[in-house]
């Protein structure tokens, strides 16, 4: 019996891992998109995924002559205009891959979702089935839906510490939502430090800063141990001249979400505007008490009423 | 030999020797008077006429005798301790709070100027009540707990009030004008003959001795011990390391030793485990809880959480609901905007005449006094009693039947910020 060469071996080998790693990811892929999250299936799918590209890498190896022969062809630039076509379709995602999106019970759109409409921002984020969160913000007099004011969405722990942001805005640039984006760039630095701190605060809060898992907040394995933690909204309209302002700043606005004492209908209030003030030569931001100094800034948005449905 | 020849040889001895020696002789006879006291016999060293008696030193007490003062009626203060401002010198928790609430000063007066006083001679730094903290306790203020202690006592001095340490009542009698209170110190005995009485010693201690009824639950919130370790002691600038003192109860001079004796072995046990030195250690457990009075006004924590503003309110507080249990605390912030108040008839026992309280004893429920218990809103009690009571001396009439304009008026003309709906 002729025993099959070196190069019959790897090839006959990668063949046989393609198709079996491929089995894997089909089918994990799936549960992935239409079954419930699970850290088990994602993991699965994400980490075959890497062996797999692996193996195509070394099929590609492989098969370098007859794929240089394919690129020669015609059809390579139909190939070509196909692949670009859908990988910009898929990222911007017009509306009919958005309702193919939504057919999922997990990650993209159905778990994270955002809206423009002409009477305000929508924000439906829903992790599990068994927990659906929804923000809507109803514009103000001053909302424009044809120039719509930037938006962050994120959620804070009781020391005030940013562990996970839901929404960014479409524009980060210097004018736009820099609380919310010092808050984020700030967060590994602050959890470095506040899980540094060992210090047990016996006169008013034992535990100051709490978890620094989003999942320890929304959804916590015991609500009756999980500490109560904040959702912030940053919105800000560019260039709304007022007063003394050529800009008036952004607001933020804030609402308590408690698990051990749950409510389904909740508004936020307004917290205030952001100042930076440097501590010892470090970018620092303050929240500050709003003044006279703001008019149409306070009239972007009627309200903000968050809906949180657990079952 | 009788016994009234046995008093009068004892009375003579006394008297040579402390005619004709010095302080140890002093010493010597101090010790022979207690020696021959009979249970029940009274034997008065000084009788005092005052208009208003302060009982308790404390946060709110130091306040209300020197508000008495001020307002131009004679005003004894008298401490079981060694000096001014309780919990925030004695206890340590020398950050007083809250002054401010959603961005304005809610609350001002003697408290006030006696903390902003203190921090400005001491070179500190006071918070900006525009920004808003993001924590509720960021606007606690720093101070220097041994000057704060010091400068009470200027105040107190400057307004004329009189001070009595180390001395507490040990009988109060109902008289045709006001009170007959028998005060017990080491070596003395004070009479004190006063028209209106503010029970400031936090439990509501003269009160009870007046037989009126308070309320205390079973179990009392944990107190703090505050001391420091390994690092040195820097008043006014950073707080103290502090542990729970579990079961603390400042109900008795029993139980305050047991919790004193607790958080004392605590703090070694922590000592011997971290081989840290012990820099500093105050003298007594900072505690949260015991006798609470039931007034003519009851605060419930609906009142203290929807911020009612009462028709009677002499003063604001500000303060997360801020119950401490055994596994901690978790602290349920006010709604914006919304400033808990304070009505007279919080601070006057129900039924009674001639006598208030202000501090953490003020009659509410325990989620409502939870919130009510914190320095600054103690601060405008002290000062609310102190109007109270003087114009009560001065009228010749029980505090509640002070017109509520008059007393508003007064606060007004100290400096103190008036309850009101903007």
């Amino acid at each position: 019996m002729a025993v099959p060469g070196s190069k019959s071996l790897r090839r006959s080998l990668t063949s046989l891992f393609i198709s079996l790693t491929f089995l894997v990811l089909a089918v994990s892929g799936g549960l992935a998109f239409f079954r419930p999250f699970s850290l088990q299936i994602v993991g699965l799918h994400a980490l075959m995924g890497f062996v797999f590209i692996g193996i195509v890498l070394m099929h590609v190896w492989n098969n370098r002559p007859q794929l240089k022969g394919y690129f020669r062809k015609r059809v390579a630039w139909l190939a070509l205009a196909v692949s670009v076509s859908l990988t910009f379709m898929f990222f911007l995602q017009p509306k009919p891959i958005k309702a193919v999106l939504g057919l999922s019970e997990n990650l993209g759109p159905a778990m994270d979702r955002f809206e423009m409409r002409e009477d305000g921002m929508v924000y439906h984020y829903s992790p599990s089935p068994d927990y659906k969160m929804e923000l809507k913000v109803k514009s103000g007099p001053s909302y424009d839906p044809d120039n719509p004011p930037q938006i962050a969405i994120w959620l804070e722990n009781q020391g005030a510490f940013h562990i996970k942001t839901l929404r960014s805005p479409d524009k980060i640039d210097k004018k736009n939502l820099r609380y919310w984006a010092f808050k984020r760039r700030g967060w590994e630095e602050a959890r470095k430090e506040a899980e540094s701190e060992e210090k047990t605060d016996a006169i008013s809060t034992p535990t100051p800063n709490g978890s620094f898992d989003p999942a320890d907040y929304i959804l916590p394995a015991d609500s009756e141990t999980s500490t109560p933690y904040q959702l912030l909204i940053e919105i800000n309209q560019q260039d709304d001249a007022f007063g003394p302002h050529l800009d008036q700043p952004s607001l933020v606005y804030a609402v308590e979400i408690d698990n051990l004492r749950p409510v389904t209908f909740q508004l936020l209030e307004l917290v205030g505007y952001p100042k930076r003030e440097d501590e010892d030569g470090k970018e620092a931001w303050s929240l500050y008490f709003v003044d006279d100094g703001f008019e149409s800034a306070v009239e972007l948005i009627d309200s903000a009423l968050l809906t949180i449905e657990r079952k | 030999m009788s016994d009234q020849n046995r008093t009068d040889r004892r009375q003579f001895l006394q008297r040579s020797l402390l005619g004709t020696t010095g302080l140890g002789m002093a010493i010597a006879s101090t010790s022979e008077v207690l020696a021959k006291s009979a249970p029940g016999e009274v034997e008065v060293g000084v009788t005092q006429e005052v208009d208003v008696l302060v009982v308790g030193g404390g946060t709110a007490g130091n306040i209300a005798a020197i508000q008495a003062g001020r307002a131009g009626v004679s005003t004894l203060l008298v401490e079981r301790g060694a000096q001014l401002g309780g919990t925030t010198t004695t206890g340590g928790v020398a950050y007083p709070g809250l002054f401010d609430a959603w961005g304005k000063q809610i609350i001002a007066g003697i408290g006030w100027e006696l903390v902003k006083e203190c921090v400005e001679l001491d070179g500190g730094s006071l918070p900006n009540f525009a920004k808003v903290p993001q924590r509720h306790w960021q606007n606690q203020i720093q101070v220097n707990l041994f000057l704060y202690a010091i400068l009470a006592e200027e105040k107190c001095e400057q307004a004329g009030v009189a001070i009595a340490f180390h001395e507490f009542p040990e009988s109060i009698a109902k008289t045709s004008t006001g009170w007959q209170v028998d005060c017990f110190g080491f070596g003395t005995r004070r009479r004190v003959l006063c028209k209106q009485i503010i029970d400031c010693t936090g439990g509501a201690e003269v009160v009870g001795m007046m037989g009126f009824p308070r309320l205390r639950e079973d179990e009392t919130q944990p107190g703090s011990m505050l001391f420091q370790l390994g690092e040195v002691n820097d008043p006014g600038r950073r707080q103290l390391h502090q542990l729970y003192v579990h079961g603390a109860d400042s109900s008795n001079s029993r139980t305050v030793t047991r919790a004193n004796l607790t958080g004392r072995k605590s703090i070694l046990a922590k000592l011997r485990k971290e081989k840290k030195r012990l820099m500093h250690l105050q003298p007594e457990t900072g505690f949260r809880e015991s006798y609470r009075i039931v007034g003519e006004t009851m605060i419930t924590v609906n009142d203290y959480t929807s911020g009612r503003l009462f028709k009677d309110a002499v003063s604001n507080a500000f303060y997360p609901v801020d119950l401490h249990t055994k596994s901690g605390v978790k602290p349920k912030p006010l709604k914006p905007g919304t400033v808990p108040t304070i009505p007279l008839g919080a601070l006057i026992p129900k039924g009674s005449r001639n006598i208030l309280v202000a501090g953490r004893c003020v009659s509410s429920d325990r989620l409502a006094n939870s919130g009510l218990r914190v320095q600054a809103s103690c601060m405008g009690m002290g000062q609310a009693a102190g109007v109270a009571a003087s114009l009560a001396a001065q009228n010749g009439t029980s505090p509640l039947e002070v017109p509520l304009t008059e007393i508003h008026k007064r606060l007004a003309e100290h400096g103190a910020i008036i309850p009101s709906k903007t």
